[in-house]
């Protein structure tokens, strides 16, 4: 089998999609722990004022809502930094763009729905508009291609792995 | 290996700086004295541990829905007791044709000690006098002639537009730009906050709020 060079698209895209989505993701679940302010509100005041920003989708009952708002932003610092590592990349990859999908498919729901909420993606108040819908788009498209990707380079030998001896 | 250690350590060295990066770009938010609160239309201890500042429109949807849902079972069970000092603020959206008349005859009947029935009336009537701009209408229902009368008189005056537009005003200090938005006031910090809140999470919110050393 052929093995791919260092330097083609794929890999180029899997690297944008790693330091992107990781950036994007350990911001996020920083965001949502220290809500932008100093000095830095006590964690409980913090996860349950996120909660308030879950239940506004008006997706999740109250129990889920509270599930959501206490795991979701550890578990985005958590694959923010898997994703930066690179270990057992493909498992986290897509569990990163299955989170994605969820967004995406969240706000989509309350922008067709004419919900005024805001985003909450980034614990301020950000309404969500039609630039929000956009970027979580482009997001959860740089997700799927990265994750695409991965699968397909990992079935080639890698560049840098020595040549076997005949 | 090598080339995984060097790159480990190099992320590794990146996510230390970028979170300190992040920790100096955090802006502190205290929260200033509050101004300009009409005694007619805040509710509960002024030395209550937290405050409410709620911007609302009546005819906005979603603040009846506040309204009529949570604020309720927010006044028994935290104002009434002294734990919240919840402030109605009025942000008549441009959008509303009709909002900032009914802004104006609910001041007024708040004036005279009627706030909380007009309120109630212009709330659970939305769907008809925003149809009709029947405000006038939907407010005598539930009022007196004579308290009609006086209710008239004051919500022809412009004092009520001043005490409408400085709230406005005081909403757009606070990037208010969708109603209802909560400003939440605790400890010196503020939490603005745009929607309607389900009780059972706005309740774990403000215990944990009261929690607070």
């Amino acid at each position: 089998m052929m093995p791919s060079s260092p330097l083609n698209l794929r890999r180029a895209i899997i690297w944008i999609g790693r330091l992107v989505l990781a950036g994007i993701f350990i911001y996020a679940g920083y965001a949502k722990l220290t809500m932008g302010m100093r000095p830095r509100p006590p964690l409980g005041v913090a996860l349950s004022f996120f909660a308030l920003q879950v239940d506004s989708y008006r997706i999740l009952p109250s129990w889920g809502v509270k599930l959501v708002a206490h795991t979701l932003p550890f578990a985005e610092i958590g694959l923010g930094l898997l994703l930066l590592i690179g270990w057992r990349f493909r498992i986290w990859a897509t569990l990163v763009t299955l989170i994605m999908l969820g967004f995406f498919a969240a706000v989509v729901r309350s922008y067709a729905l004419g919900m005024q909420i805001n985003c909450g993606c980034f614990a301020t108040p950000e309404p969500l508009t039609i630039k929000t819908v956009i970027r979580d788009g482009a997001l959860l498209a740089l997700a799927l291609l990265m994750t695409i990707f991965a699968f397909i380079e990992a079935r080639r030998p890698h560049p840098w792995t020595a040549p076997e001896k005949a | 290996m090598k080339h995984r250690g060097i790159l480990a350590g190099a992320v590794l060295q990146s996510i230390l700086v970028a979170f300190a990066v992040l920790s100096t770009l955090a802006a502190p938010q205290y929260s200033p004295d509050i101004p300009d609160v009409d005694p007619h239309k805040a509710f509960g201890s002024k030395n209550a541990p937290v405050t409410m500042e709620v911007f609302s429109d009546f005819q906005c949807p979603a603040c009846k829905t506040l309204f009529t849902t949570t604020n309720r079972r927010l006044m028994e069970d935290y104002v009434s007791s002294g734990k919240v000092y919840l402030i109605h603020r009025d942000f008549p959206l441009p959008m509303h044709a009709h909002s900032r008349v009914a802004a104006r005859y609910a001041r007024a009947a708040a004036q005279l000690g009627k706030g909380e029935s007009v309120e109630q009336a212009l709330f659970q009537n939305q769907e008809k006098w925003e149809q009709n701009g029947d405000v006038d209408g939907t407010v005598a229902a539930v009022l007196s002639a004579a308290e009609m009368t006086k209710v008239r008189a004051l919500a022809k005056g412009n004092s009520l537009d001043t005490a409408i537009d400085k709230d406005y005003a005081l909403g757009q200090t606070y990037r208010v730009n969708q109603t209802p938005t909560t400003v939440f006031h605790c400890k010196g910090q503020i939490y603005p906050y745009s929607g309607v809140m389900t009780y059972d999470i706005l309740k774990q919110f403000l215990e944990q709020l009261l929690a607070q050393k």
